[in-house]
């Protein structure tokens, strides 16, 4: 049976510490624009942690939510784009194909979640910055829309191994690379299609939910919700 | 022009641009022979140590081969060589076991950053102009023994000062040795975010001067009085780490966390329950939650032992600190202080946390007193999901290993300053420096930048130009961390005794050397003393004959083999001991230290002209300001405001209200001592009589991207300490806030959206 990737985030476990974001810039060649294009709502954070403030002080409180492509099985990205750019891949990931892109951004406005992101000019390093890109992340050019992948460099070679090994692939075998890094190990990666994988079991909680259910988007990324012990219980 | 006549002279022109390219020497790049076998695309995982902060995690450099421009024998090139792409923890390595926090995953943009310093550099102008010209190894080395010479001479009077970050393990060893041929050296550690306050009490209460290791995974009740143990404190991921565990890992146990504090922290926004403390009240509040436990017979006093002793009142019950008595003064109602004690007696284990803004207080040594007590109460000191102390590695540690604070009357940044200005006890002839910048991150009042502009020479070793470092008159640049040899004995974050080590993961880029190998080459030219403690020719040779008695302590390598021993630690990225099966016990305490009682915090500057307590805090990304010249630093957004690239004032928004002040307006922030501008940011989760500010920013120089950006609220800061340690009180000001404009640039990352609030506030 082929994978179906999804990832669960417990957000009980989530403390907001942003090394997600971090790895993921690391990972996935991800330029940064300077302050002037972040001032123009211009940065390309795949993954983001937003946090949403509650009540007043002194009864205050915040919580955070990591929020990266939710790697939708009815994505509205995909039927929008009018070069197959956006598509789903076998597997049932939104895949972006960078060289088909013409940059019409359709599916960037299609996207519930806003976790697409445009290319507004040619990414650059200063020296020797560039020696930090990864080889195995193609880097993406101007007038091109980019997205969280899942990390599918790290699929694919995880699969590759698996099959010259001749054995199947071993849940947790797949890392993401804000999964691998996630200290409090809120984010759990794995095979919704098999049944006893972590992420199977943590998408089957009580406490799981998806993020804008009401679209109809059936996305592969669970939320844990966050519990409450609150003081006066 | 005609088409054809023009495609004919671009053509030429073209050709000759190229031709050109090829004659010009300047413009090629020689090509040198690779230095080691690699095979293209495929990665190998090299163990190495964190250097991003303290805590030592154990890490995993993803190596690929590439090109890169580099200097060799002081000639720029091109070779293919390995080329760190991604760090990662080492998943064995029981202080980060396989994780990874924001700041160190950005410890390639230090290796690779555009900023480093890439030879030896000697100044050409003034004093702190900044200009410098590169000059050689061998000059710059004969140029240092010159200043050196004659102070590592016996019975000279002037002596030289040594000015680093905290250091530990065999690099601390080093340097105490090389310190030990000068007379009267001093060896100064600095790092503004000290817990020399915490270590102190740590001893006087339990007998360990460490940081403690919490045992969050295994813990029912966790009150942390203002330390930000998620996100800056202590040993960030290993207690992230536990904590993930405590929340969701025992079937039908949900540990509750309580944080006390006044403005909510990345850590405080996870908190169960999050109580307004004022400012320096927590000793108290903890006094108060002790006295309920006391009363109620929930504990006895005497289960606090020697750390309840420190006390004044503790066997008497605390008659003066009921809830009721304390309630006004900390802010929290009495029948909070009742039902958190109640709580903490009925959940156990329950931890008790201190760090931070409450221990940066005149009254910080007696909070951390207080709180420890309140540990001892709650019967968690060395005890499962309770507070340990890592086991001391065993080897000869540095006479001062443990003790890394800086912050010690003696030897502390402040006291270097008096004695250079002073000439007392003797004239301080040179200073050595390595990292450590404390005219950034010291207060105006400390004229820290004043005394060492009056040094007569100052020698660098860092691999930037910084605040400090621009006043050096001779720049010997160390690699980066992960082009050296890297060795760390964690002081927290684990129950296991670590000794870290690991190779270089990558060949140097630059024509730089190690500090460590520098300091062995100085020893040798030297001579005499020096030469004698330090008989290695080379780090990597003083590593494997000072870490070689582990191979007969049972850990995590089985060999007794020396050879082979030395493979092993090298391939796991250090040695550990089995993992505890007993915690240690608390040693006996100090006893002649009289029993304290709680004393109001001393604010600098009057409540009438300075209404607002001001509190500036570590930055997730920039930590003390260390890393505000990595740019994923500066563009990923702090999580609480979503700023990114610049400095805020935060403000409540009720406060801010009444002095008709808006989000985006200028406002200067002024105390006695000092002021700074920055633009506002209503937040909510701040004290309505609090003002902050992240450190970090306000760079005059630190590279391309922190330069000249933002605002260093350390400027505001009285010169408070705290008395018995000397740390400074960096919470301890009052300050003023006044609007100065309007429509400031503040940069907020998109920031949530209307319909995800609805959805997440169900």
């Amino acid at each position: 049976m082929a994978h179906r990737w999804g990832m669960a985030i417990d957000l009980d476990r989530c403390t907001g510490c942003e090394a997600c974001v971090a790895a993921c810039h690391a990972e996935n060649n991800i330029a940064t624009v300077n302050a002037d294009q972040a001032a123009k709502g211009r940065t390309m954070h795949w993954i983001h942690v937003e946090r949403y403030w509650e009540g007043e002080f002194p009864n205050i409180r915040a919580r955070f939510q990591p929020v990266l492509c939710q790697q939708c099985d009815a994505a509205p990205c995909e039927p929008v784009c009018p070069t197959y750019a956006s598509y789903h891949n076998p597997e049932g990931l939104n895949a972006q194909v960078y060289n088909r892109c013409i940059g019409t951004r359709y599916c960037a406005n299609a996207c519930p979640y806003s976790v697409r992101y445009f290319n507004w000019f040619n990414p650059a390093w200063d020296k020797p910055l560039q020696l930090q890109l990864n080889p195995d992340v193609s880097v993406r050019e101007v007038g091109v829309m980019e997205k969280c992948t899942f990390c599918n460099q790290r699929i694919l070679a995880a699969e590759i191994k698996a099959k010259a090994e001749n054995r199947e692939l071993q849940d947790g075998e797949v890392k993401p690379a804000c999964v691998q890094s996630c200290p409090p190990t809120a984010m759990v990666f794995g095979d919704l299609n098999d049944a006893n994988s972590q992420v199977s079991r943590m998408a089957g909680s009580v406490r799981a939910t998806i993020l804008l259910e009401e679209v109809g988007t059936l996305p592969k990324v669970i939320y844990l919700e966050r519990e409450s012990s609150h003081g006066n219980e | 022009m005609e088409r054809r006549t023009f495609l004919n002279f671009t053509i030429l022109s073209g050709a000759a641009l190229a031709l050109e390219g090829c004659g010009n020497p300047g413009t090629q790049l020689v090509r040198f022979i690779p230095e080691e076998d690699l095979v293209p695309g495929v990665a190998v995982l090299k163990p190495s140590v964190c250097a991003m902060c303290s805590a030592g995690c154990g890490i995993q450099v993803r190596v690929m081969e590439g090109e890169a421009e580099v200097v060799r024998n002081g000639q720029f090139g091109i070779v293919k060589m390995g080329l760190a792409k991604k760090l990662a923890g080492n998943p064995e390595h029981p202080v980060s076991r396989g994780k990874l926090c924001a700041r160190g995953e950005a410890g390639l943009q230090v290796a690779y950053n555009p900023d480093r310093i890439q030879h030896p550099l000697k100044r050409s102008g003034q004093r702190g102009s900044g200009k410098f010209t590169q000059v050689s190894w061998d000059e710059a080395i004969e140029e240092l023994l010159t200043h050196l010479r004659p102070l590592a001479s016996a019975h000279e009077s002037k002596s030289i000062a040594f000015l680093t970050r905290p250091q530990r393990g065999q690099r601390a060893v080093l340097i105490e040795r090389f310190l030990s041929g000068f007379d009267g050296a001093a060896w100064v550690r600095f790092e503004f975010f000290d817990d020399g306050v915490l270590r102190k009490a740590n001893q006087l209460s339990f007998g360990y001067e460490q940081l403690p290791t919490v045992d969050l995974g295994h813990s029912g009740y966790v009150t942390s009085f203002g330390a930000d143990f998620l996100g800056t404190w202590n040993s960030p991921v290993a207690q992230s780490a536990g904590y993930g565990k405590m929340r969701q890992n025992r079937s039908g146990v949900r540990g509750k966390f309580v944080q006390v504090e006044s403005r909510v922290s990345q850590t405080g926004a996870n908190a169960d329950e999050w109580v307004a403390a004022h400012p320096g009240t927590e000793g108290l509040l903890a006094l108060g939650i002790a006295h309920v436990i006391l009363k109620e017979k929930l504990a006895h006093a005497e289960t606090a032992g020697a750390a309840g002793a420190l006390i004044e009142g503790w066997r008497e019950g605390l008659p003066a600190s009921s809830p009721e008595a304390i309630a006004w003064k900390t802010g929290v109602p009495p029948e909070t202080i009742t039902r958190l004690a109640r709580e903490m007696a009925a959940r156990s284990p329950a931890v008790a946390i201190v760090g931070g803004a409450p221990l940066a207080q005149t009254n910080g040594l007696f909070t951390a007193l207080a709180v420890n007590a309140l540990n001892a109460l709650l019967g968690s000191v060395g005890k499962p999901g309770g507070l340990e102390f890592t086991p001391e590695a065993p080897l000869p540690a540095a006479k001062a290993g443990r003790d890394n604070s800086g912050e010690g009357k003696s030897g502390s940044v402040r006291a270097l300053a008096q004695q250079i200005l002073s000439g007392q006890p003797r004239p301080v002839e040179a200073l050595l420096l390595h990292e450590a910048n404390p005219v950034f991150a010291t207060p105006l009042g400390w004229r820290v930048k004043e005394a060492l502009e009056k040094v007569p020479f100052i020698a660098s070793f860092g691999s930037f130009l910084d605040e400090t470092s621009r006043l050096a008159d001779l720049i010997l640049p160390d690699h980066s961390f992960l082009e050296s040899w890297v060795d760390d004995v964690p002081e927290s974050g684990t129950t296991q005794s670590v000794v870290s080590v690991a190779p270089p993961a990558m060949r140097p880029l630059y024509d730089t050397r190690s500090l460590p190998d520098v300091l062995l080459d100085l020893g040798h030219r030297l001579g005499g003393h020096i030469s004698e403690v330090l008989p290695w020719k080379s780090y990597e040779e003083m590593l494997q004959a000072t870490l070689a008695p582990l191979a007969h302590h049972d850990g995590s390598i089985k060999t007794k083999d020396g050879g082979e021993f030395w493979n092993k630690i090298q391939e796991q990225g250090g040695w550990w001991s089995a993992e505890a099966t007993a915690a240690p016990k608390a040693k006996a305490a100090a006893s002649h230290f009289n029993a304290m009682k709680y004393q109001e915090a001393e604010f600098a500057g009057s409540a009438g002209e300075y209404p607002f307590y001001f509190l500036p805090y570590a930055s997730q990304l920039f930590y003390d300001g260390r890393h505000a010249n990595l740019p994923w630093m500066q563009e990923i957004p702090e999580v609480l405001s979503t700023g990114m690239w610049g400095t805020w004032v935060e403000i409540n928004p009720r406060a801010a209200a009444t002095l008709q002040i808006e989000q985006g307006d200028l406002v200067e922030v002024a105390s006695p001592h000092g002021k700074v501008r920055a633009p506002v940011l209503l937040s909510p989760g701040i004290a309505p009589d609090l003002i902050a500010i992240p450190v970090g920013q306000g760079h005059e120089e630190y590279g391309r991207y922190a330069s000249g950006r933002g605002a260093n609220p350390i400027k505001v800061l009285a010169p408070q300490v705290e008395p018995t340690t000397g740390a400074l009180a960096w919470a301890g000001t009052r300050v003023s806030i006044t609007k100065v404009g309007k429509g400031e640039l503040i940069l907020l990352s998109g920031g949530p959206t209307q319909w995800s609030q609805e959805k997440i506030a169900r």
